[in-house]
């Protein structure tokens, strides 16, 4: 009983640390535009169908990887100018609509592209699966696991140690006084955009090899990615990675221990629970956006 | 604008129109009905109040499911499971009010999103309403021994939005609705002018649900088939892309986004295949999502808004 359990737990921290990076890609968004990007989950799915496609017409891995990428960030960058720009000023309700067609429109152009079925892709390495306390975890984990630690410490670097990092922070602060600082908000709302496509995007490649790729791979990977970001605490980079492996974990519990069914149930279950109880998250601060 | 007279017509139309077209048409009519009849709840909760709704299409399912439960579990009529399918909607809404309306914008719609997905994980995992299954041979409407047709079911639609917009067009004129459009321009305002946004916006979100339930036991027994996969966070989503392409803020908007994104997806679901023959399965929602996000930035209000109707 207790190694089944732990076995759940260890698929969890997998898919949790996937649906980490999607949430890291929310709380970037939502930072520097108080933006809730409900298309945030198709840039993971671009990015696995690219490197899949792409691995498949006989590209190397690392070439394949880097092109999804690059595809995510593109796509990233293009819905901020040609959708999220021209609405400025725009009321809250109205933002939230056009990221939901933004959602609807990148999932049916996965379909457009890739169709209808799954793609596969090869594990970065082989090698048999490493066992941690009698648990099996799959090699391509570790590569998951590698990619959090680089994203997650980039980020860290980027906020904490550089200039622009510490420029965004005081966007997210005091817009206003920022701006009178020469600070320029709606550059760094554009590059929130292409950063968090890069990071859902990355996400996607380094979960293709797990999962296999289909085109609404997106709506799945979205939804856990909200799940996370807000559990986590929405104005929180360290809370994504919390919330990710925190949802994760629950999840597989509960697909395991109840039903599938409720594998993606409980999440949401979560979701309601902590909007209601606890609004800004398990490592948000209070109240920045009543 | 006098809501009851033109829905009268619309209504007199429909069942002109039934006996000329083709059946696959009529099936499509009674669709186009039954998703206006959604939107029009659901404009009443975004457009008039304001507020936002990821989950409407649950509410259908409720209302699909207790209806269909009591016809095949019960042998209770469907007109009687309308009823029912309308009242546990309205209950659950009120329910689950208390947890979502007080919430705004982002919060609230993460919310009614959760609340829908986790509806319809009930839906999958309660064996009793066949879990992922659902339920097959739901019994139809009848009046008498007369057992109802596509036609019949076309017309029963439209009849339901005839009266579903005659009602809510005598709303928004009253004082409610003045009360509700005040909420949407700010709740601190409107209770400040005596308004009590609270229960306003919880009566809203209930009458919404009853509209969805009630489409939702006539599409059950139109369609005698029903499983969870009919009433998922797409359909929700669908009924957004309905209400804003319509006009968020216009009953007649309803009627409108639900005509044009099904004949839309009609249309585009021949002509694209044509033109890129490669194109396969649901392909059409990228023309929709676009065509969403154009009408936002270009078209704020929506289709209607062009017919001035929009300021009523």
């Amino acid at each position: 009983m207790i190694a089944q359990l732990w076995q759940y737990v260890l698929a969890g921290v997998v898919v949790g640390a996937i649906y980490a990076l999607v949430a890291a890609g929310f709380v970037l968004i939502y930072q520097v535009t108080g933006l809730i990007n409900f298309a945030q989950g198709e840039f993971a799915m671009i990015g696995a169908m690219t490197v899949c496609a792409l691995a498949a017409s006989g590209m190397p891995a690392p070439g394949a990887a880097v092109l999804a990428v690059i595809a995510a960030a593109v796509a990233g960058a293009l819905c901020y100018v040609l959708a999220i720009r021209p609405a400025r000023g725009a009321n809250g309700v109205t933002l939230i609509f056009i990221t939901l067609g933004l959602d609807v429109a990148l999932r049916g152009l996965g379909l457009f592209i890739w169709g209808t079925n799954p793609l596969s892709l090869n594990p970065f390495t082989g090698g048999a699966a490493i066992t941690i306390f009698g648990g099996a975890l799959p090699p391509q984990a570790l590569w998951v696991l590698l990619t959090d630690a680089i994203v997650f410490g980039a980020l860290y670097v980027f906020f904490r140690h550089t200039h622009a990092g510490t420029a965004v922070r005081a966007a997210v602060a005091n817009p206003p006084i920022a701006s009178t600082f020469g600070i320029p908000l709606r550059t760094f709302a554009f590059w929130s955009f292409v950063a968090a496509a890069a990071i859902g995007g990355l996400g996607g490649v380094v979960v293709a090899p797990i999962t296999s790729a289909t085109y609404d791979m997106g709506l799945t990977f979205g939804l856990a990615g909200f799940v996370a970001a807000v559990l986590g605490g929405l104005d929180s980079l360290p809370g994504a990675l919390v919330g990710g492996f925190a949802l994760g974990i629950v999840e597989k519990l509960a697909g395991g221990l109840l039903s599938t069914g409720w594998e993606q149930g409980v999440g949401f279950l979560i979701l309601v629970l902590v909007l209601v109880l606890r609004p800004q998250g398990l490592l948000g601060r209070a109240a920045r956006r009543a | 604008m006098a809501y009851g007279r033109i829905a009268l017509v619309l209504l007199v139309l429909v069942a002109v129109l039934v006996w000329f077209l083709p059946s696959y048409y009529t099936g499509l009519l009674t669709q186009i009905g039954l998703y206006a009849l959604v939107t029009i709840g659901l404009n009443l909760f975004m457009g008039y109040a304001g507020q936002v709704s990821l989950g409407q299409a649950a509410f259908m399912g409720i209302g699909a499911y207790t209806s269909a439960a009591f016809a095949v579990k019960g042998h209770v009529t469907p007109w009687l499971g309308m009823v029912a399918g309308a009242a546990m909607a309205a209950l659950v809404a009120y329910v689950l009010s208390f947890v979502a309306l007080r919430l705004r914008e982002n919060l609230l719609a993460l919310a009614t999103l959760a609340l829908g997905i986790v509806i319809n994980v009930v839906f999958n995992e309660s064996e009793y309403i066949g879990a992922s299954s659902g339920f097959k041979d739901i019994p139809g409407f009848a009046i008498g021994s007369l057992a109802f047709d596509q036609r019949a079911y076309a017309v029963l639609a439209w009849a339901l939005v005839a009266i579903g917009i005659w009602f809510a067009g005598n709303l928004v004129r009253s004082s409610f609705g003045r009360a509700l459009i005040a909420i949407s321009a700010g709740e601190l305002g409107a209770e400040a002018l005596g308004v009590d946004a609270e229960r306003l916006k919880r009566q809203t979100f209930v009458l919404s649900a009853v509209y969805a339930g009630v489409a939702g036991a006539v599409y059950a027994s139109s369609f005698s088939y029903i499983d969870p996969t009919s009433f998922s966070f797409l359909l929700s989503v669908n009924f957004v892309l309905m209400s804003v392409i319509g006009g968020i803020r216009s009953l007649w908007g309803g009627v409108i986004g639900a005509l044009v994104v099904v004949a839309l997806g009609q249309i585009l679901q021949n002509v694209v295949p044509v033109v890129l023959p490669s194109a396969r399965g649901d392909f059409q929602s990228f023309f929709l999502g676009a065509i969403l996000i154009a009408m936002l930035i270009l078209l704020p209000r929506g289709i209607t808004s062009r017919f001035g109707e929009a300021r009523a």
